[in-house]
């Protein structure tokens, strides 16, 4: 498995956004008015209309949803990084909101993930902490965290 | 509800391989148009609309290349994707029964060979919007995304990967009857599909659509003005344009994932054409990717997902003797990728009598647009 470049597609920080991406914590948009959760975060409260936000930290477990190996690079720079893993991970906190990250390994439907997180350095300095996700530990597979 | 607009003209340029063009994209959608134009036995001064999806030729540049009249209504669909086409027909359609204008030209031309190239990712040094949750993990592309979707069906009806075999099968079966096939005289065996490289698991590279330059194009008028014209009319029986509440919604987030997002046009459609899945002898379903195709097979009503693989096996999709061929033209895999405009104009051909892979008996046409995408589209077509 290779690894993606580290300045590819950074995300642009915004006030929604930010949380998510520097806090090196499942930080979900949580709704001021009727603390509905929504991910990705909106600009609007999908269930009340309210405009204000906080954001509740979810605790580090989920299943993975769905999966795709991409094996052909659709840009030239990712011509070393295929092929890679990308899951969907539903959030065991609150299953219907899903995560897309990169895993390594062999996955699986339902595997049971956790996150960590990579710091990377966008051109102007700002430091985005980017979450992905592993397999979790089981007595009898021999897979590391 | 029976729409009132009729077709009666379809035409397309010469369909390439990408980069194969000897023509400009603005060209082929001259040709395509004038030759749709001619097929109704209509002048092009008689066009007074432009309707298509996704297109950077514009009407008001086409109408003095081409030499139209004055343009009483122009309009483009939302939606990054061939979920347009259908949809585009039924914007026509809306015009016409409006009375907002009388002869509608709906098109679309893609010289991907002269643009950018579908399925490749930018060189994103910044992600934005809902891109910013994805891009940075390098899914981005339809065929990743679909991936994602097809993925999952999969592991929830117990689709196999010889039913996505075989939505590929059919589209190269019924290319080696039709001369403007890009595919025409090259085939396509079972093994050779298994055999080739992937390019996002569960997708292997014939599961993709193809790049291909070229334009296609169909006049839409009145049945009035229908009467006299070279060839019989072709119904718009209905037309559907939608997509349920939050299907397609950013993040992966609908409840229902994962979705071709066409179980709403499934059933506004059925109940718009009066008519049920059973009651159709062959319909063309736009083939982004193969996965979801199966999924708009179902959500269209044609079958329980955990019925597709017999669905689709045993030569049941294909002509002459499936219980419902599809994409008989060859469809985006095997004629051309025009951003699925082939398969509404193969659904008119065969009310017309018209396809190269001709079913009995056609009535009732349906034609599926966008599986994957929202909003979803599909149009009926029928004998007026």
């Amino acid at each position: 498995m290779g690894a993606l470049p580290l300045d590819w597609g950074l995300p642009e920080l915004t006030p929604v956004n930010q949380a998510w991406f520097t806090s090196g914590a499942l930080a979900i948009q949580r709704c001021s008015s009727c603390s509905t959760l929504q991910h990705p975060p909106e600009e609007i409260c999908h269930a009340c209309g309210a405009m204000d936000f906080g954001v509740e930290v979810l605790a580090p477990r989920g299943t993975v949803h769905s999966f795709t190996v991409v094996r052909y690079p659709a840009n030239p720079a990712l011509a070393d990084a295929v092929p890679y893993t990308v899951v969907l991970v539903s959030l065991d906190d609150a299953p219907h909101l899903r995560v897309v990250g990169n895993i390594e390994g062999d996955v699986q439907i339902g595997m049971p993930v956790v996150p960590y997180w990579e710091d990377r350095t966008a051109a102007d300095g700002t430091v985005i902490r980017l979450p992905s996700w592993r397999c979790v530990r089981t007595s009898n597979d021999g897979r590391g965290l | 509800m029976r729409g009132n607009a009729v077709v009666v003209g379809v035409g397309e340029s010469t369909y390439y391989n990408r980069g194969g063009a000897t023509e400009s994209e603005f060209q082929l959608a001259c040709i395509a148009i004038r030759n749709a134009v001619a097929d109704a036995g209509l002048s092009i001064g008689d066009v007074n609309g432009f309707v298509s999806y996704m297109e950077r030729n514009e009407p008001v540049r086409l109408s003095a290349a081409l030499g139209t009249g004055d343009l009483d209504f122009t309009a483009q669909t939302f939606g990054g994707g061939g979920n347009g086409a259908g949809a585009a027909v039924t914007i026509a359609d809306a015009a016409i029964t409006a009375r907002y204008a009388d002869c509608v030209v709906v098109f679309r031309s893609l010289a991907q060979g002269q643009f950018h190239r579908y399925g490749q990712a930018g060189r994103a040094h910044r992600s934005r919007g809902a891109g910013a949750f994805t891009v940075p993990y390098g899914l981005s592309t339809p065929a990743q995304i679909c991936a994602m979707q097809t993925m999952r069906y999969m592991h929830d009806h117990g689709v196999t990967q010889d039913s996505l075999a075989e939505v590929v099968l059919a589209s190269y079966a019924h290319a080696q009857r039709n001369p403007r096939a890009i595919r025409y005289g090259t085939s396509l065996t079972r093994e050779e599909y298994h055999a080739s490289r992937w390019i996002a698991e569960p997708l292997h590279l014939y599961d993709c659509c193809p790049e291909n330059d070229g334009a296609a194009a169909m006049v839409l008028t009145t049945p009035e003005r229908a009467r006299d014209l070279r060839k019989p009319p072709v119904a718009i029986v209905a037309g559907a344009h939608g997509v349920e509440h939050r299907d397609g919604v950013a993040g992966f987030g609908e409840d229902n994932f994962p979705t071709a997002h066409h179980r709403h046009v499934g059933r506004t459609l059925w109940a718009r054409a009066g008519v049920r899945p059973s009651d159709m002898k062959v319909a063309q379903f736009y083939e982004n990717f193969t996965g979801p195709v199966l999924m708009a097979i179902a959500e269209m009503g044609f079958c329980a997902p955990e019925e597709l693989n017999d669905f689709v096996a045993d030569g049941n999709i294909q002509w002459p003797n499936g219980r419902l061929p599809i994409n008989t033209s060859g469809g985006n895999l095997g004629e051309a990728y025009i951003h699925g405009f082939g398969n509404l104009i193969e659904a008119v051909r065969q009310v017309r009598g018209e396809s190269t892979c001709q079913v009995d008996g056609v009535e009732l046409s349906l034609s599926v647009s966008g599986p994957g995408y929202a909003p979803g589209s599909a149009v009926m077509f029928g004998k007026a």
